[in-house]
């Protein structure tokens, strides 16, 4: 079919059955909106966790009477580990001083000790990619029966629970994104395929009258196209709003909402998936075919 | 042009044609005739494969029927144009794209279209409604445009099943001209009609079916 006529055809139909139409592009629209979300916190909430690994560290405490040789020793094994990016030897000495200059106006406190309690110490640095619960747990075990360590201390828990949130939060997101794309699918479809009922007798007479199957099929995925890509126009520009009304008027209170802040991408992604889950959706519900 | 050898055509129980046999040559004007129900438009839609034969062989230009790929099918529908007895035209369309449709699927470009279009509206006295609706028009202007869409390609068969079925005496005068005059191009023709009086004095060659047996032929 001449593209132009196709067109003319498909915008057609669409004008006669603009109930069908504007019904299916809402849904499509507040679907993507949805999927759209839902990707956007994963994203950020990915990224936040991301970050915590470098605030992370394992803190080896030293006795009192440990050798170098022996802490040399501790911290070649220390390194060896893949995971582990680098360690920092901090003495009590340079201890004491950080936790002085931290307690700044009350380092009086500190006033009444004589000796310096604080231990030796090592801190190991992860890198951020292996770092993870099993990492650390690993590198526990291989030391902490080792001459001359005293204490091994991490936020156990904690990392944990940060993890065990962020794989939750990925799956869970990923289910809804997956059922939301499954349910814009089956939309585009259902559409295309009442019209495609509904226009039987039509597409029979094209059949009869030697119209190929790229010339049946041509107008039904345009039409598809449109409903799916005007959905995702639709939910862009709902999603820019919220997101302008959000940030503006709420972020300084709810530093959380910066979850919302913009992505470029989205002006391009949105329409684009709506026009794929569009075309797609026709594209089944045509399905075959036959003369 | 045209060939049958010992076609049968079954419907469930009920048999339409029972091991008919004729040729049509190129260029010639065929009317097929008979009672209702005799079998004319199942012979017709054999020829444009609308139906498929339960035995025999069917032969149309080049293609042998009982080989002839899915595939084929467009473009052997592509050389023949078929005024239907149920008209089936397009209600949201416009006369103008009901006719351009027949051009638009084999790919005649816009500049071209339009004449043609026009041309083959002015053939059946309908130019001036070439932007009405179909539902607007009465049967025999339906009827008309179901024509200039069958010919405004100018293919090289012609199929018409009760070409002028539901028209008044003149106006089916004026169809049976076109025919004649299109015929006269070259293009070969098979009408189907039970009115007796279309190919009386025309002296062209009639199949007479009956119960789907070809019971005869005869000069009318
Ligand atoms: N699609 C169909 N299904 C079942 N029977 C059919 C069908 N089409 C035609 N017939 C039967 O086949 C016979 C021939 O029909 P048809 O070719 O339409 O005859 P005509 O055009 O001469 O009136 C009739 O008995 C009719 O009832
Ligand atoms: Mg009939």
């Amino acid at each position: 079919m001449g593209s132009s006529y196709a067109l003319r055809f498909a915008v057609g139909s669409i004008l006669r059955e603009k109930w069908i139409y504007l019904l299916s592009v809402c849904t499509i629209a507040s679907s993507l909106f949805f999927t759209a979300l839902t990707v956007l916190l994963l994203v950020h909430v990915d990224s936040a966790t991301r970050k915590l690994p470098q605030k992370f560290s394992v803190m080896v405490y030293l006795g009192e009477s440990v050798s170098p040789e022996d802490r040399d020793k501790l911290v070649a094994l220390v390194q060896k580990d893949s995971a582990v990016e680098k360690t920092v030897f901090i003495s009590r000495d340079d201890a004491l001083k950080e936790l002085k200059s931290t307690l700044k106006d009350s380092a009086f406190l500190l006033e009444g000790i004589g000796e310096n309690p604080l231990p030796d110490a090592i801190e190991i640095k992860f890198k951020s990619e292996s770092f993870g619960p099993e990492a650390v747990e690993r590198i526990k075990t291989a030391i902490k029966d080792m001459k001359g360590v005293q204490d091994v201390e991490y936020g156990e828990e904690f990392l944990s629970a940060v993890h065990a949130l962020r794989k939750g939060l990925r799956t869970a997101g990923v289910a809804v994104a997956v059922l939301l794309i499954v349910g814009m699918l089956f939309v585009s479809y259902s559409t295309v395929k009442i019209l495609f009922y509904r226009r039987e007798r039509e597409i029979e007479t094209f059949k009869l009258l030697g119209a190929t199957k790229r010339f049946i099929r041509t107008p039904f995925l345009i039409e598809g196209a449109l409903i799916g890509s005007v959905g995702g126009i639709v939910s862009l520009a709902v999603l820019f709003a919220l997101a302008s009304v959000l940030v503006r008027q709420l972020s300084a209170a709810f530093p959380l909402l910066k979850v919302l802040s913009f992505p470029p991408g989205l002006a391009f992604a949105l329409p684009l998936s709506g026009l794929l889950i569009g075309i797609g959706g026709a594209a089944i519900a045509i399905g075959r075919i036959r003369y | 042009m045209i060939r049958f050898q010992d076609v049968s055509k079954h419907y469930d129980s009920q048999t339409a044609l029972r091991k008919v046999t004729f040729a049509v040559g190129r260029g010639e004007m065929v009317f097929i005739t008979g009672p209702s129900g005799s079998g004319k438009s199942t012979l017709l839609k054999l020829i444009y494969r609308a139906e498929k034969a339960d035995e025999g062989i069917i032969q149309v230009m080049d293609w042998t029927m009982n080989a002839l790929k899915d595939s084929d099918v467009p473009l052997l529908r592509r050389h023949i144009g078929v005024v239907f007895q149920d008209f089936r035209l397009l209600d949201n369309c416009t006369v103008f794209d009901n006719v351009a449709l027949a051009l638009r699927i084999r790919g005649t470009q816009d500049r071209e279209l339009k004449a043609k279009v026009f041309e083959a509206l002015k053939l059946v006295n309908l130019r001036h409604k070439a932007d009405s609706f179909p539902p607007a028009l009465s049967g025999g202007e339906q009827q008309r445009i179901a024509l200039a869409r069958a010919i405004v390609a100018e293919p090289l068969i012609i199929l018409a099943d009760e070409p002028t079925g539901n028209v008044d005496p003149d106006t089916s005068a004026g169809i049976m001209r076109t025919f004649k005059d299109i015929n006269a191009r070259g293009t070969t023709i098979l009408i189907a009609t039970h009115n007796r009086e279309l190919f009386r004095n025309t002296g062209r060659r009639v199949l007479r079916l009956d119960f789907g047996n070809l019971v005869g032929e005869e000069a009318a």
